[in-house]
């Protein structure tokens, strides 16, 4: 574990020239698409996956993923000074931020909000320096009976950590392996599903689904409630930074939340929505009194936002050392590490280690410039919220025809988002959460991969995946948690914690 | 909130009903071969037992238990968006970038009902320059920007 060596190649990747840009340009997107109501950063990692074809692929990784932690600061501005939440994780902001901002501390709120995810982003992105070779060389121990239960758990420990009906989300995720097969089977070179279609002979194009599910459908979705005004605080800002007695009394609102952050960004399910959550309510119990939460207490701020960051950092890690993604922005991550040919998994810390540390290093590069960036610029964002919708989505649409198009240069492409969008859609509509389906799809022919290989080395024999002892802690676990999110007691906590 | 059979699970239930029947109908030329060997269709047929199974289980629960209702279920977005989405594809090889994209803006500002045509003249002519701009000058990717005759 050369952790030296590891941070200086890292570093060497992150800080050229090329890299810093596309770091900068990553954060400040991610900023504003945070920032901007109607759209997020699932959306936008999905419209500019086929564009980051032709960005060599540490550069790609490095742009969308800071879309992914930049939007998480963009939703905290609107949360805090406008009482909307940009980004869900910024949901539990807006309670003591616009508070605090009605009371004219808008400035301290987002000076306390920035400087905790930036703290919260250091500690995430030393996590993840030291904990991705322990989990790889992990990972790199495991046969195909251990990958395919580990898969099973991540599916179904996301399922369990989403919002919504279990049973449809377990349909999503079947859904979702079953679109992922379609094509030609690697092993038999047999078509499936393909219909004598030669636009699905290589499988129905990720780029095209996810931007029809997160891009088109949502618009539909949007277009159909109606538009309510925003009143923008007229407070002043004032200063940004809060002063020294309130960043030392928030330390401690900092600590738990960037703990329990990181520690919920790495489950799969997880990231910053949950993180965001847990840290607030954690907050809520455990700080010391006076307590003011609910009334602006800027630790019901401090908490929340450490943790959503920490989260959206630590939530790298299962996709970059296991493959395995963790939300939907990492399911675009292996998307877009799949459109470079790199397939993802244990073996990519030692076979692109500047890809691997690169990437890493520049999510702290990004925390940096989004600190630096975001306080002065303020104002300007704020500006910005007054973007009305009939503007924006009409853009949506012709980024996500071009993206579609682009990709393979095949106009079918463009034709298989327009079906999905419709399904998307109705799926929406029947409350049965698309995001299972994304993680489902993106592991499908790995998943049957694993089971193919498993069953031939164990001579037909299930049972193998309860006999190896790592594999069966892995279903074991997946079966725990589909006990414990049926029984009731859960399940009215879980419905009280999405209702908040 | 439960009150009619057919609603959000019941048609839920239905849709993954519908794909279960696919997945075992569409894959019933290829082989199943064994536990050992497994041919092309056995993933196939293992998610459309479950898939089924799920359908089942959502229906039974709606006309049991009762069923939310789903919600304004609006066609007119959702098609002027996919209509504007297939004219691209239609248009975009024929007729080049600048106008599917202006055809698309067009089209799917119909979905909103507040939009006017000064606002969207301007909006396509903004986002053609955009996309003419980022897409083929900046990115270098190869798209048809003018029709080819």
């Amino acid at each position: 574990m050369d952790l030296l060596a590891n941070l200086a190649t890292g570093f060497s990747v992150a800080l050229t020239v090329t890299n810093i840009l596309y770091c900068f340009a990553g954060v400040l997107l991610g900023t504003l698409v945070g920032v901007l109501p109607g759209i997020g950063p699932v959306t936008t990692v999905a419209m500019l996956l086929p564009f980051s074809f032709s960005l060599p692929p540490e550069s790609a990784l490095i742009m969308l993923a800071g879309i992914y932690y930049g939007a998480q600061y963009g939703g905290s501005t609107t949360a805090i000074l406008v009482n909307i939440p940009g980004e869900a994780s910024s949901v539990v902001t807006t309670i003591d931020g616009y508070k605090m901002a009605i009371a004219g501390r808008a400035g301290p709120a987002l000076g306390i909000a920035a400087l905790g995810s930036f703290f919260a982003g250091t500690v995430a992105t030393a996590l993840v320096f030291v904990g991705a070779p322990l989990l790889s060389s992990i990972a790199l121990k495991f046969g195909p009976t251990e990958y395919f239960s580990l898969m099973v758990c991540g599916l179904v420990a996301s399922i369990v950590l989403a919002h919504g009906s279990v049973i449809k989300a377990i349909g999503m995720v079947a859904l979702g392996l079953l679109f992922g097969i379609v094509g030609t089977d690697i092993n038999s070179g047999v078509r499936r599903f393909t219909f004598d279609l030669r636009g699905l002979a290589d499988g129905i194009e990720f780029v095209a689904l996810s931007m029809a599910i997160y891009g088109l459908a949502d618009i539909a979705l949007n277009l159909e409630r109606k538009e309510t005004s925003t009143s923008i605080v007229k407070a002043k800002i004032g200063r940004v930074l809060p002063s020294l007695s309130e960043i030392k009394h928030c330390i401690p609102a900092i600590l738990r939340g960037t703990t329990l952050g990181s520690i919920l960004g790495v489950l799969p399910g997880g990231g910053a929505l949950l993180a965001a959550f847990a840290a607030y309510t954690l907050e809520k119990k455990v700080a010391r009194k006076p307590r003011h939460f609910g009334e602006g207490d800027i630790r019901g701020v401090a908490a929340p936002e450490s943790a959503n960051n920490a989260g959206a950092q630590t939530s790298f890690i299962p996709m970059l050392t296991l493959g395995i993604p963790s939300n939907p922005t990492m399911a675009m991550m292996i998307g877009a590490m799949m459109i470079h040919g790199i397939s993802p998994g244990p073996r990519v810390m030692t076979d692109r280690p500047g890809l691997f540390w690169g990437l890493i290093a520049s999510m702290w590069l990004g925390n940096l410039i989004l600190v630096i960036l975001n306080l002065p610029l303020v104002g300007m964002w704020v500006k910005l919220l007054r973007m009305p919708y009939r503007l924006l989505y009409p853009s949506i649409v012709v980024f996500c025809c071009i993206g579609a198009y682009a990709v393979n240069q095949n106009v079918f492409d463009v034709y298989v988002m327009a079906f999905f969008a419709v399904f998307g859609y109705i799926c929406m509509k029947l409350d049965c959460e698309p995001a299972p389906l994304i993680l489902g799809f993106v592991l499908g022919p790995m998943m049957e991969e694993n089971l193919r290989r498993s069953l031939l080395l164990s001579r037909g024999d299930p049972m193998v995946f309860i006999q190896d002892p790592i594999s069966l802690l892995f279903l074991v676990v997946a079966a725990g948690l589909l006990l414990v999110v049926a029984l009731p007691a859960i399940q009215r906590t879980r419905e009280a914690a999405m209702q908040e | 909130m439960t009150r009619i059979k057919t609603g959000k699970d019941f048609w839920s239930g239905i849709m993954f009903l519908l794909f279960a029947v696919a997945s075992l109908y569409f894959s019933r030329n290829h082989s199943l071969g064994s536990s050992g060997e497994m041919g092309p269709r056995y993933f196939p047929v293992v998610l459309g037992v479950l898939l089924g199974g799920i359908g089942l289980l959502l229906i039974a629960r709606a006309i049991l238990n009762g069923d939310e209702a789903v919600e304004g279920f609006g066609l007119r977005a959702i098609t002027i968006l996919v209509i504007g989405v297939v004219l691209f594809g239609f248009c975009i090889q024929p007729l080049g970038l600048v106008i599917s994209t202006a055809i698309t803006v067009v089209t799917v500002a119909l979905a909103d009902r507040g939009s006017r045509p000064v606002t969207t003249g301007l909006l396509a002519l903004a986002l053609i320059v955009l996309s003419v701009g980022v897409f083929h000058f900046a990115l270098q990717l190869p798209l048809p920007v003018w029709p080819s005759l």
